[in-house]
């Protein structure tokens, strides 16, 4: 193939890609040597990007000697780059240079001597520059021609076909129809066949059949549950905050979003609006605004001592960094502190993306200055766990709508003469000899007995001064020990106040150190110094989101009362006088009954988080530094001015930003969406940086077969199903995964896909599988978090969380799929962790997958494997049959294939000295082919 | 290098080491693809560092919580003269606070201060135990960080962020080095109670999974699921074993995939380590003149507070071992209330075990080849806190956190002895001479192991991440 002319003016961009590529694909593994053949963007941007970009790239700030090297003017001007005289040109100089001073790159490894002849043949070829791979528009590449033209089963075929025979190999025979159905099944359901599935396949493994295998799959519902996976990665959905108490929080409606939405193949283009901008459609429905659970699943640093806006700020840029990852493959968060070094991207265009998530309401806030917790406000989505609670949610408002009315009624019996007051329970009168033991307060102040008494009974009241805050907002309280009291039959709380204060106030009774409820009023409307009688329902007291619980009112032991805002007090005491409860008359007690429907109602329904827009939102700054306490100059929303262009249609906000994502034009959203998809049913990615597309990234091993793939996912209307559909049904995938020593010698990770994918099954598969196969699988679709048994006594210690007991699922959700287990950040279920499920602390774009001891010592000490185990084990004995066809069904029913007869063997072998059915399943569970789709 | 030639490059890692343009990241890179333990064994990583190597292990005593430099080793007299005032303006201005405002008053330290040894090392009366080991110590007075909460505190502590997702020391260590055993994880965390990041600051953030640390927990079951279920004998393990790895040679026979021969050493290996660790992990073995000297009264003391002594010396007995990295968390140090009842009580659990590691580490010449390291995620306030930042209420005197300086020590692995290093000002409150930042503290820890931390490099979204970001200066004033 000849080199040199391939850069001839007349040809197209695209023909000229294409021929570098075909170069590339020949003397792949022979381009070390002395022939000094190139790509571009493989051979010369990369050993730019990498060695001088850094210092002589797009970032100005950063850029030494003025020059900068990704510019092919700039380069020429500069005298760096000579066009065809490499010996004339400064950037050859440099590298090759003794000189230790005036050598490049000045740290880090030196150019290789084969570099510095690719860049040498390139500069005597008159330096032509290109447009990063990844920019261009992808097109419907030609297919190449190939000499095994029986293999191909697709389209598809002929790009993979073309590097295999390239490279001197043979495709591998098309795998046994047990190994191929398992291989499906795990691909598109995540969960293995039955025994009778194999058999019927076995039957009749025909591509009409194979084709309708595949139909039904993807009908499947467990089809979301196994492809949701991947997705809850790249969003970080968890359900914890993590960092400091990794508080536990509800987005699983979001997860179940996800699964449905897979489930419905729903297409891309529509899963990227409504999981960006759900809430900017017009008259979004509830599904659309909890699919913008995407954007709230961001973890949350509540501790103490961080700022709301520091949290604000932290949050807002991992939406930013996810967004690029995520749509783009792009590092946008480079440029969170200057100019990306590597990639055309400014600070500026940086703050312009991250303007779109700043038009947001707020959606964190604390209890006041210097206070602890901080917790979630912003929109939230009411959800119901289940059909079942959905329907007991009517009956309940049902219930409560004739409370009402008997209320009513009650009214006009009562007519002018009133109720009678039930009888009280004084609390506090101050009369005591020593009223106010434990008094606590958070300003200096100074608490005394007056002899006042608003109510004319007793003769005490207690007063409470304090220094009036001039300079930090602040609040100012005074809480009083009571012995512990039952008001479970009073209907409201009565007390005299006098202050001096005008603010809001907060009434809260407490039991013991945590649990809360509060009553606000505000003294606003009161006459400032004179008594006055406050009346609070207990209907009408809230738990406060710091409370993990409400407060029990058959045990109330201190009540508090404090003044708090926004501004500084200029009041100085509040008196107060007599708490008393009153019980309840008979209307009191349907409000009471009322106010207990409506705790039912709320516990039945869960607060999932979503977006919001705020009407006039928040400017926009450049943070210098990527220092949010340090603004630069304002920015308004925009998109990256190296990409396609934003239509000016389109409205300035993430609804916006999530067309201009999907545009037909965008050159990267496809390739980065089919790559990933590719990833998983391969176990590598074309290219095999699915996060970065960039500069930096890894160049793509088939770039014909990745652009093929993309133009045919846009074309079929961004179906993943239908994507998903090509792949399975093309002859690459349908290979046998065993290989000879020489094919796994020359090709060990599988680039040329010359044989089938071979790769360990993920934490949440491995478990789906294990339970799948010993028949304790709950086939249950959503809903709420589960909690399968893990050791004892993990979560016990977590500072200061909320929750520390872990709530073991009992029943059919200690078997669930693994997607559905509680992901708690801080904590994770430990035998997911050791099969290398991610903390999902920021977004994941691709897993390890390890191979260490805890792997098997999971599979074989893990007390819910052991379960799986004994639980095969009883099926195993019960089956019919002599021990050898027992052993081959439980084979099979494990591995879906047949043993061989050395297997056979090693298993008979190994019941006749243990005769244990326990040791034989625990055996199958964890052998490497049982954990690994061949 | 065109990736068909790295996978080649995998099998054959001595040639990879050998083509000379290759630092570190290649030594990390060839363990990336290799997953063959035999090929890592073959391999000492000590023939790529940057530099001959001080210290082979590192043992890293967090106190979790963040001590109070004013009152353990950085010495303030004149906070006598300012005890009750606000301190000037000045200093407070633009600072971020955790809960304190920048008007509240300051308060003195109640204990006495001493110079330890021949080299004078000056620390609080607190210290009895630590104060015969002053000579072996560097105290480093002028630490900085950038956080001023617990998580993102121990975050860039171990991570050099303060936000999840970055790997930690202990990973960016077994991944530059390796381990010296392959039966145990090269990075080993032990602790008494969970620092408040939870596992991310134990994680491998990006870098594979492998080098995350492993938690030896307490108890019976030191490792999760180490031990055979109820009514498995030891022979029955064995024979599942034997039978696992067989059928899984049969499914190599068929597939040639090396990743089936690397489950079939991890069977061999997790069937080892359900006897080497309970051994590993048992005190029983120590002599109890050893067990006195780390204040336990027998092996199995389990009196309150004896869980860091346990860990002391479990730390020492996983180094002799050949684990590189061993991550000690000890609970209790965020004095914000009643600091001079609490802060003394913090000090008593820890302090004779740590002068019994120095020296037993030192008696069986470990010292010289481990780093032990002391400290917080940062420092305290010389300003008083007196309430309850949940509550609201008032509590007895603390101290609030603080960022702008906190005192760290350093003992062993090539740092020097008897050395005070780094100033800060008559407050206790800022640096005045020879900072030492966070990320300089990391660059020298790594320099020590015999790593440029800046060639220790893995490639991440396009991006070369280090340990120490685009900061950290090797402070070569503190080693021998």
């Amino acid at each position: 193939m000849c080199k040199r002319d391939i850069h001839g003016r007349g040809m197209s961009s695209l023909m000229r890609r294409v021929v570098f590529c075909a170069t590339f694909l020949v003397t792949g593994s022979a381009f070390a040597q002395t022939s000094v053949e190139y790509d571009y963007n493989r051979d010369i941007r990369s050993v730019l990007s990498g060695k001088c970009f850094q210092c002589h790239g797009p970032d100005a700030a950063a850029r030494a000697a003025d020059l900068r090297l990704d510019d092919r003017n700039e380069a020429i001007d500069y005298g760096a780059i000579v066009p065809s005289e490499p010996d004339q040109s400064e950037l050859i100089f440099r590298v090759t240079t003794d000189d230790p001073d005036l050598r490049m790159p000045p740290k880090g490894d030196p150019l290789s001597a084969e570099q510095i002849a690719t860049l040498k043949a390139w500069i005597r070829d008159g330096a032509p520059y290109q447009a990063h791979w990844s920019y261009q528009p992808p097109q419907r590449p030609a297919q190449p021609t190939v000499q095994a033209q029986s293999w191909p089963a697709g389209e598809l075929d002929y790009f993979v076909l073309d590097r295999i025979e390239q490279a001197g190999f043979k495709p591998a025979p098309k795998a046994k129809p047990a190994v191929l159905l398992r291989r499906l099944y795990l691909d598109l359901i995540g969960l293995p066949p039955s025994v009778e599935d194999v058999r019927a396949f076995k039957a009749d493994p025909s591509p009409e059949n194979y084709e309708a295998q595949i139909d039904r799959l993807l009908r499947s519902k467990h089809f979301g549950e196994k492809w949701a996976a991947g997705w809850l990665d790249l969003a970080r959905y968890a359900d914890s905050n993590g960092y400091q108490h990794d508080d536990l929080r509800t987005m699983w409606p979001y997860r179940d979003w996800v699964i449905e939405a897979l489930n419905d193949d729903m297409p891309f283009d529509q899963f990227t609006i409504e999981q960006l901008a759900g809430d900017l459609l017009p008259n979004p429905t509830r599904s659309q605004l909890i699919a913008t659970g995407f954007n709230r699943n961001v973890p949350t640093n509540f501790a103490g001592g961080s700022k709301v806006d520091e949290v604000r700020a932290n949050v807002l840029h991992d939406r930013v960094a996810t967004t690029g990852a995520v749509w783009l493959g792009l590092t946008l968060e480079c440029a969170q502190c200057h100019d990306h070094k590597f990639d055309e991207i400014s600070q500026k265009e940086y703050y312009q993306f991250y303007a779109y998530f700043n038009k947001a309401i707020p959606e964190f806030a604390q209890r006041g200055e210097g206070m602890f917790r901080k917790h979630f406000i912003g929109r939230e989505v009411m959800v119901y766990a289940s059909e079942a609670d959905r329907q007991k949610g009517a009956e309940l408002t049902r219930e409560i709508e004739l409370e009402e009315e008997r209320i009513a009624v009650l009214a006009e019996l009562a007519g002018a003469a009133g109720e009678k007051p039930g009888p009280e329970v004084t609390l506090l009168d101050f009369e005591e000899p020593n009223p106010f033991k434990q008094h606590k307060a958070t300003r200096a102040v100074t608490t005394s007995l007056v002899e006042e008494n608003p109510s004319g009974e007793g003769k005490y009241a207690v007063r409470v001064e304090a220094e009036a805050v001039t300079e930090t907002k602040g609040f100012f309280g005074t809480g009083y020990s009571i012995p512990v009291t039952n008001l479970e039959n009073s209907s409201e709380l009565t007390f005299w106040i006098k202050t001096d204060i005008s603010s809001r106030f907060n009434l809260q009774v407490h039991n013991g150190r945590r649990e809360a409820s509060v009553y606000e009023f505000s003294t606003i409307d009161l006459v400032p110094e004179q008594w006055t009688k406050i009346t609070a329902p207990l209907a009408d007291f809230v738990k406060p989101k710091w409370s993990p619980r409400a407060v029990d009112w058959k045990r109330i032991q201190k009540i508090q009362i404090t003044a708090h805002g926004s501004s500084p007090y200029d009041g100085k005491y509040i008196a107060l006088d007599n708490f008393v409860g009153v019980a309840s008359s008979e209307r009191a007690k349907r409000i009471a009954r009322i106010a207990q429907l409506r705790v039912e109602l709320a516990a039945l329904q869960t607060p999932s988080m979503a977006m919001m827009d705020d009407e006039s939102p928040l400017q926009t700054h450049i943070m210098l530094r990527g220092d949010y306490t340090s603004p630069g100059d304002p920015v308004q929303v925009g998109v990256l001015g190296s990409m396609h262009p934003l239509d000016p249609k389109l409205p300035g906000n993430r609804l916006g930003l999530a067309k201009w994502l999907v545009d037909d034009a965008n050159p990267l959203t496809p390739r980065v969406v089919v790559n990933r998809i590719w990833s998983e049913v391969f176990g590598r990615g074309i290219v095999s940086t699915p996060e970065d597309f960039g500069m930096q990234g890894e160049a793509p091993s088939h770039p014909r077969l990745l652009d093929w793939l993309a133009v045919q996912f846009v074309e079929q209307g961004w179906s993943t199903k239908r994507l998903l559909k090509v792949i399975v049904l093309s002859s690459t995938y349908q290979q046998s995964s065993s290989a000879s020593d020489e094919k796994i010698e020359r090709d060990p990770r599988n680039e040329l896909y010359a044989r089938g994918p071979r790769f360990r099954l993920s934490a949440e598969l491995i478990r789906d599988n294990l339970l799948a196969v010993s028949g304790l699988l709950s086939d249950k679709i959503g809903g709420p978090l589960v909690y399968p048994v893990q050791p004892e006594g993990v979560w016990k210690e977590i500072p200061g969380a909320d929750v520390n007991r872990y709530p073991t699922s009992e029943g059919e959700d200690r078997y669930r799929r693994g997607v559905y287990t509680v992901w708690r950040r801080g904590n994770p279920y430990p035998s997911m962790v050791n099969f290398d499920a991610p903390e999902r602390t920021v977004c994941t774009t691709k897993r390890d997958r390890s191979n260490s001891p805890l792997q098997a010592l999971t599979l074989l000490n893990d007390p819910v494997y052991v379960e799986v185990a004994t639980e095969l084990a009883k099926k195993i004995e019960h089956w019919t049959g002599s021990d050898r066809e027992k052993i081959t069904r439980a084979f099979r029913t494990v591995l879906s294939r047949k043993p061989n007869e050395r297997e056979l063997e090693i298993l008979m072998t190994l019941l006749k000295e243990r005769s244990s059915w326990f040791v034989i399943a625990q055996t199958l569970l964890n052998l490497d082919e049982t954990i690994t789709k061949s | 290098m065109n990736n068909l030639n790295a996978g080649r490059d995998r099998l054959n890692r001595r040639g990879l080491l050998r083509q000379g343009t290759l630092g570190i990241g290649a030594l990390a890179l060839s363990q990336l693809l290799s997953r063959d333990l035999q090929a890592r064994d073959a391999e000492p990583a000590v023939a790529e560092l940057h530099h001959p190597p001080r210290a082979k292990h590192v043992i890293f005593l967090h106190m979790v919580g963040g001590p109070s430099q004013m009152d353990t080793f950085d010495p303030k007299p004149a906070l006598d003269q300012w005890h009750g005032q606000a301190l000037p303006r000045d200093l407070t201005e633009g600072q971020k606070f955790a809960f304190v405002t920048p008007e509240a008053r300051v308060i003195k330290s109640p204990y006495k201060f001493e110079p330890r040894g021949q080299s004078g090392v000056v620390m609080s009366e607190l210290f009895p135990h630590l104060a015969t080991v002053a000579d072996e110590l560097t105290v480093i007075r002028s630490m900085k960080t950038n956080e001023i909460n617990h998580a993102s505190g121990e975050l860039f502590l171990h991570s050099g962020h303060g936000r999840m997702g970055r790997p930690t020391f202990g990973a960016w260590t077994s991944y530059g080095l390796g381990t010296e055993n392959e039966n145990l994880p090269a990075y080993v965390v032990l602790k008494d109670g969970l620092p408040v990041a939870g596992a991310p600051i134990w994680g491998s953030g990006f870098l594979p999974s492998n080098h995350q640390g492993v938690e030896f927990r307490g108890g019976k079951t030191p490792i999760h699921f180490l031990n055979n279920p109820e009514g498995t004998s030891f022979e029955e393990r064995r024979s599942v074993v034997d039978a696992i790895n067989e059928l899984n040679g049969q499914a190599y026979q068929h597939y040639r995939d090396p990743e089936i021969e690397t489950r079939i050493s991890q069977y061999e290996l997790a069937f080892r380590m359900q006897s080497s660790v309970p051994d590993l992990v048992d005190l029983n073995s120590e002599p109890e003149y050893i067990l006195r000297q780390y204040g336990l009264s027998n092996a199995q003391d389990a009196s309150s507070g004896s869980s860091f002594a346990r860990n002391c010396l479990l730390a020492r007995r996983l180094v002799e071992e050949g684990v590189r990295f061993v991550q000690v968390f000890a609970k209790g140090w965020d004095h914000h209330a009643d600091i001079y009842t609490a802060l003394p009580r913090s000090v008593r659990k820890v302090d004779r075990a740590c002068a019994a590691l120095i020296q037993d580490l030192k008696q069986r010449d470990l010292l010289d080849d481990t780093l032990v390291i002391w400290g917080g995620e940062f420092g305290r306030t010389p300003m008083v806190q007196e309430h309850n930042a949940g509550t609201g209420e008032l509590t007895a005197p603390g101290r609030d956190h603080h960022k702008e300086c906190f005192s760290i020590w350093m003992a062993g692995g090539g740092v020097k002895r008897g050395l005070t290093y780094g100033t800060t000002d008559e407050f206790g409150f800022g640096v005045v001479e020879n900072p030492v930042h966070v990320h300089d503290f990391h660059a020298t820890c790594l320099h020590l192991l015999g790593i440029d931390h800046e060639l220790l490099t893995h490639r991440h979204q396009g991006r070369d991440y280090r340990l120490t970001d685009v900061h950290g200066h090797v402070v070569h004033d503190i080693i021998s």
